[in-house]
């Protein structure tokens, strides 16, 4: 089981956070065609290399977190504070 | 059944082939015991495992093999011994060469009938032509309407002993633990170079776990001479006196996963059968050692066939004299070793072929035991036991589940790990690695631990690590005739070679075809065998072969272990107690137990009707919510309008996602300026929190709104019926509650029972008048109690989950998760007069609009039946035109009120109007019709008597 | 209407004898054993939130991850308070039984003139308290969290979230005298389901339970 640094309480197991998934840009709700807001809810890139995900540490801090994956080493190069930057 | 039972008829067993005492002895010889061996009792020394003393009896004989239950015995003498896997009372499958021997245990041969010497499926071996390899795809296959009798018969020759349901849950619970462990450096193997790794991790400051598989440190210098003897006796006396290093013997390391997350199982435990050990190291010393691998040809698998170390074990570890006339196939030191130990304990060595020199064996023959060896020339020797040393596997499991790869090194005959892949936490020492003196094999531990906890802990100086040599050893896999290549499965290497032939020419096909490596030996004896036969049946090398996948576990782990015991949290409300003590019918809703009835729900029904009753819905989830910033927040989260709602007013909102999916719904009330308390359904209490969060912490962190759930914070009790303002108003001390200064969708906060801090709302789900009441949860049941003492005159009763739902879906009230799903938009959930398109940005706006403008969705409806006595099962369907599905039954209950069912359901947009005929399909096939109703309520519709 | 004293009850059912302190039905039994589990519940509890290392966090002088005896903001008789950093920009004070109106107060006088988002917000009633004092507890904790409790580590002071037999808790690193304890607490309404975990858990070190004593913390 990975242990995910959290920025707040440190190395955690996996087990204590909740993986959301791949961040996609949400595109301007008012303006959206379909074709963007569906792209925007249902496609990911999945790619075997670096992600940039959502991870919330629900038994910890319960923030919300940045991470950047390699989904094939599970290598973790960052994690930060959602909404801090760094979202594509 | 044949067998004898208790001992008495037959008289007990004598160590006949028990040695005199042996300098590296593990037996304790003044601790003597019996335990019985189908039936029949056998003496036993401490220190004993179930096969040494029955070897040491002259037993011979242990299983009968898989397929064609050919008597086995002794192989390895190790936990590996594909052989000696019996029963123990209730415990199937236990390795007899590794566990120990106790007084009084109950051990009999598993998968026999109707006995271990009469078995009656051994005619399958007169057969064979009937078992072919790959027989699992080639036979019971058609015909097809034959499969439950092909399962009966394949039941029956299926491995496994018995287990028995009679053992109460919680004893054999308790029998399984688990526990966290987090040291700084694992070291699985506790060998020469494991026990010098730990030592020297240990005393580079690191703390240490060092896992050992059998009952003692030491690896094969427990079976050696003085030398070795010594030298294991100077290690341990290092281990114990070194601090830091907890030894776990008896177990073994399951699994390495990401992160140096270890599993590891732990035997022998006095008060728990078998316990897991989750471990997360920061470094990994990987001292598996090697295993001596067996030898194929023809008669390979009779007893009286056994590899070195296994003889070695039996005579040094518990002095058993495997045979009285020895012939030996040895292809490097320790099958000379074996023949010097037999030597010296006056087994007659008629003579020891040497592999080195060109010796081979052709065959073994004897009946039911080793009688006679041909060797290459066609020479015979009467013999009653064959030893081979024929070479070595290295166990690379956990390194190669570490992302190492095994390479055929052709100069030492056996696959090595190429630990230059190896992530830096996993490391390699001993055997497993390389040889090398037993100096050597020290040092080299050393140099590893130090450099394990320098890795772990960054403190410790950098120490080079010396590399291990390799020496030669012949390549020796098979004799000139076919034999056993998977002594679990059966597998010969003729199976291998009709597969080739077949087309399996991949070794992972192969094995799977064959089975070959599948069985509880998982590969680790037979692995290089069968990739050496496939490689020569292919014309291919064995490095162009190469292996199998070796995944987790290591060694079998039984299930228990793995659950351990049973941990999943529970919630419960302040008074669930006292339902329980006043007859309720706990109901399991996620986490919360509840109550679903106390008695009669129609009774609790008409209660609420026509009177009033109690019912405890503390689960309801409940946020707090301050801040500048809430109304904003709201407004984003509700597909409905929320900037003024003044102090002390409560509205109804609708959660979508960002798919227009309808998530969560509940009521909110402002109780200050700032201060909002937000209810949720009682499943989605703590998904809408975080949901909350995610929005406030991703996309609005400027938003200054903090949340807080107090779910539990409060006890909530809903007060419903015509009569619930006068109970509650004998119990509330400063809230006015006449119609005019608290009307509907108001909330208050006050004194109830005496109790301060509690919220008075004014709300309703059942449809009546009602107030749901939240008190601070200590006094939760206190406010209960006495709210149902106060009201007595009034005839209050408690009612419960079951009666609620009756009385929501008379009046027509939906219930997220249950009248919709996982694709219901907000506009097929009846929530048409809510959404507020025309709101800024709000969470599933674009996709509701786009539903709106499309109108072709489904509807949410009432349905009256035409024969009120039906009451049809939730999930029946809706069908028009004879067959064509058109929508679902999506709550329906039978309706005391009305003394007829109550339904809703989607139905198609054609079909959504009122007065619309439809047919529900019934779960026995009949078929209703039924009527779209006006309405989603179906009792007071107005809403006169909510109001009232 | 005539209310004779109204009691308060744990989330957890009071080992016998049963005896009321402090308004509070409690366990009247005493144990001598050496790793104890007590129900705090009892305590005053207050939660305390405002921006992460903002003016509020200076004026309790308490960060994430530690737990204090003492806060400027707050003055407490002997050592009858305990400021925990129990997430980030999170805090929760607990105080002897009834203390919450007073802590309240003082909360309140603290958060004068801070001009980020303060709340404070009495949940005593919320949470389940349980403390676990005893040479073995980080044997016993290691049954039920997969947390490194290494002294080194999880030093006494230190604060820390994390699922303990999967329910996610609060917990603190509180020695008495010198002997590890810790304070667990998680949401009321899984106390119980909490406190029988690590009973179980603690048996093979022979864990026992002892009432609640309101003096100190």
């Amino acid at each position: 089981m990975i242990l995910l640094p959290c920025p707040w309480c440190g190395p955690r197991a996996a087990d204590e956070y909740a993986y959301l998934g791949e961040l996609t840009p949400r595109p301007d709700p008012q303006r959206a065609t379909r074709t963007e807001w569906r792209d925007y809810l249902y496609l990911r890139a999945n790619l075997a290399g670096w992600t940039t995900e959502r991870w919330y540490h629900r038994m910890g801090c319960r923030r919300y977190l940045t991470v950047q994956r390699h989904t094939v080493s599970n290598d973790v190069r960052s994690v930060a504070a959602a909404g801090s930057g760094g979202e594509p | 059944m044949s067998r004898g039972d208790g001992g008495t008829a037959v008289s007990p067993a004598v160590m006949s082939m028990r040695l005199p005492s042996q300098p590296g002895e593990v037996i304790d010889r003044h601790t003597r015991f019996t335990f019985r061996w189908n039936g029949r009792r056998y003496p036993a020394f401490d220190g004993d495992t179930i096969a040494s003393a029955l070897a040491a009896c002259g037993e011979r004989v242990f299983s009968r093999s898989f397929k064609y239950h050919r008597p086995r015995g002794l192989l390895t003498a190790s936990f590996l011994d594909p052989g000696c896997i019996v029963q123990v009372g209730d415990e199937p499958n236990v390795r007899a060469a590794h566990r120990l021997a106790e007084p009084g245990l109950d051990v009999r041969s598993q998968d026999t009938w109707p006995s271990l010497a009469f078995d009656v499926k051994a005619a399958n071996q007169l057969f064979t032509r009937f078992l072919p390899a790959g027989f699992y795809y080639k036979t019971f296959i058609r015909p097809h309407r034959l499969w439950p009798a092909y399962e009966r018969v394949l039941e029956r020759f299926a491995h496994g002993g018995s287990t028995s349901a009679h053992l109460p849950v919680p004893e054999r619970l308790r029998a399984y633990d688990k526990r966290h462990a987090n040291p700084d450096v694992v070291v699985a193997g506790g060998g020469p170079a494991g026990m010098a790794a730990a030592v020297a991790a240990a005393r580079a400051g690191a703390s240490v776990l060092l896992v050992e598989e059998e009952q003692a440190l030491g690896g094969h210098l427990r079976w050696g001479g003085a030398d070795e003897l010594a030298a294991m006796r100077e290690l341990q006396r290092r281990v114990e006196q070194t601090s830091g290093i907890e030894v776990l013997t008896d177990s073994v390391v399951l699994g390495r996963y990401d992160g140096n997350w270890l599993a590891v199982l732990q035997r022998g435990l006095p008060q728990v059968h078998e316990r897991l050990v989750k471990a997360r190291a920061k470094t990994l010393v990987v001292a598996a050692g090697l295993i001596e691998r067996p030898y194929v040809f023809a008669g390979n698998d009779l007893p009286g066939v056994l590899l070195s170390t296994a003889v070695r074990r039996l005579v040094n570890l518990h002095a058993v004299k495997p045979g009285e006339r020895a012939v030996i196939l040895s292809a490097n030191p320790e099958g000379d070793a074996a023949a010097a130990d037999l030597e010296r304990v006056g087994v007659t060595v008629a003579h020891v072929e040497d592999v080195r020199r060109g010796g081979d064996v052709v065959r073994v023959r004897g009946r039911g035991r080793v009688g006679e060896v041909q060797l290459r020339g066609g020479r015979r020797l009467e013999c009653d036991l064959l030893v081979t040393a024929t070479g070595w596997t290295a166990p690379v499991s956990l390194l190669t589940m570490a992302g190492a790869v095994p390479e055929y090194d052709p100069r030492a005959a056996r696959f090595r790990p190429d630990v230059s892949r190896l992530p830096g936490d996993v490391l390699a020492t001993g055997g497993i690695l390389g040889d090398g003196s037993l100096d050597e094999l020290l040092a080299h531990g050393e140099a590893t631990g130090h450099e394990a906890a320098r890795r772990a802990r960054d403190k410790a100086a950098a120490v080079p690590v010396p590399a291990l040599s390799v020496q030669p050893h012949p390549e020796c896999f098979h004799g000139p005739t076919h034999g056993f290549v998977d002594f679990s499965e059966d597998v010969s290497s003729n199976d291998l070679l009709t597969a080739v032939e077949e087309g399996y020419d991949s070794v992972e096909l192969v094995k799977r075809y064959t089975t070959a490596t599948m069985g509880p030996t998982q590969g680790k004896l037979e692995s290089v065998n069968v990739v050496a036969i496939v490689a020569e049946a292919t014309g291919r090398t064995i490095t162009q072969t190469g292996t199998t996948t070796w995944r987790p576990p290591y060694a079998p782990v039984t299930l228990g272990a793995l659950a351990g015991p049973v941990r999943e949290p529970v919630r419960r409300s302040p008074m669930q107690a006292w339902h329980e003590r006043h007859g309720a019918i706990p109901l399991v809703a996620g986490a919360w137990i509840r109550p679903d009835a106390y008695g009669d729900p129609a009774d609790e029904v008409r209660a609420v009707r026509e009177g009033v009753g109690i019912i405890d819905v503390t689960p309801i989830g409940k946020l707090d919510l301050r801040g500048p910033d809430v109304p904003k927040l709201l407004n984003l989260l509700y597909v409905n309008r929320w900037s003024k709602l003044d102090v002390g007013r409560v509205r109804y909102g609708v959660m979508c996602g960002e798919d227009g999916v309808v998530i969560d719904d509940g009521v909110t009330g402002r109780l200050g300026a700032e201060h909002y308390l937000m209810s949720t359904t009682s499943s989605g209490a703590a998904a809408v929190w975080e949901w909350v969060e995610s929005w406030l912490q991703t996309e609005h962190a400027d938003w200054q709104v903090h949340v807080t759930p107090v779910t539990t914070a409060y006890a909530s009790v809903n007060i419903a019926g015509p009569r619930s303002r006068q109970l509650l108003g004998r119990l509330v001390e400063d809230v006015d509650l006449s119609p005019d200064a608290f009307p509907y969708m108001h909330v208050r906060t006050g004194r109830v029972a005496g109790v301060d801090g509690c919220v008075v709302w004014r709300i309703g789900f059942t449809g009546e008048l009602s107030y749901e009441l939240h008190a601070p949860a200590s006094y939760g049941l206190h406010v209960w109690e006495s709210l149902l003492d106060r009201g007595q005159d009034l005839a209050v009763r408690p009612f419960g989950i079951e009666a609620q739902r009756i009385l929501r879906l008379e009046k027509g009230h939906l219930i997220v998760g249950q009248d919709t799903d996982g694709l219901t938009r907000a506009f097929s959930a009846g929530l048409d007069g809510l959404v507020k398109l025309d709101k800024d940005d709000f969470l599933g706006r674009p996709e509701l609009t786009w539903q709106a403008e499309n109108k072709g969705h489904a509807r949410l409806v009432g349905l009256r039946l035409a024969d009120g006595s039906v009451v049809p099962d939730e999930g029946s369907q809706l069908v028009a035109d004879g067959s064509r599905i058109c929508g679902r039954v999506t709550s329906s209950r039978h309706s005391p009120t009305l003394g007829r069912a109550v339904c809703l359901a989607q139905v198609t947009a054609s079909l959504a109007k009122p007065g619309t005929e439809v047919t529900v399909r019934l779960v026995d096939g009949r078929s209703v019709t039924a009527k779209v109703t006006e309405h989603l309520a179906q009792v007071d519709p107005e809403g006169e008597r909510l109001r009232a | 209407m005539p209310e004779t004293a109204v009691v308060a009850r744990s989330p957890i059912a009071p080992a016998p004898p049963e005896t009321v302190v402090a308004g509070w039905v409690v366990s009247g039994r005493r144990s001598t054993a050496g790793l104890v589990l007590t129900d705090c519940t009892p305590l005053a509890k207050v939660a305390v939130k405002a921006t992460p290392h903002g003016a509020m966090q200076e004026r309790l002088h308490v960060p994430f991850g530690r737990a204090a005896r003492r806060s400027p903001a707050l003055q407490a008789p002997g050592d009858a308070l305990l400021v925990i950093g129990s997430g980030p920009g999170e805090w929760l004070v607990v105080a002897p039984p009834g203390a919450q109106s007073r802590l309240l107060e003082q909360l309140n006088a603290a958060a004068a003139g801070v001009t980020e988002l303060v709340t404070l917000l009495d949940i005593t009633h919320g949470r389940a308290l349980v403390r676990l004092t005893g040479d073995r507890s980080p044997d016993l904790l290691a049954k039920e969290c997969g947390l490194d409790l290494a002294d080194a580590v999880v030093r006494n002071g230190s604060a820390l979230r994390t699922a303990v037999a999967k329910l996610a808790t609060d917990l603190v690193r509180d020695d008495r005298d010198g002997v590890r304890s810790y304070l667990l607490h998680c949401e009321r309404s899984s106390g119980q389901y909490l406190f029988d975990a690590l009973r179980d858990a603690g048996r093979e070190f022979g864990v026992d339970v002892t009432g609640f004593e309101p003096a100190g913390i």
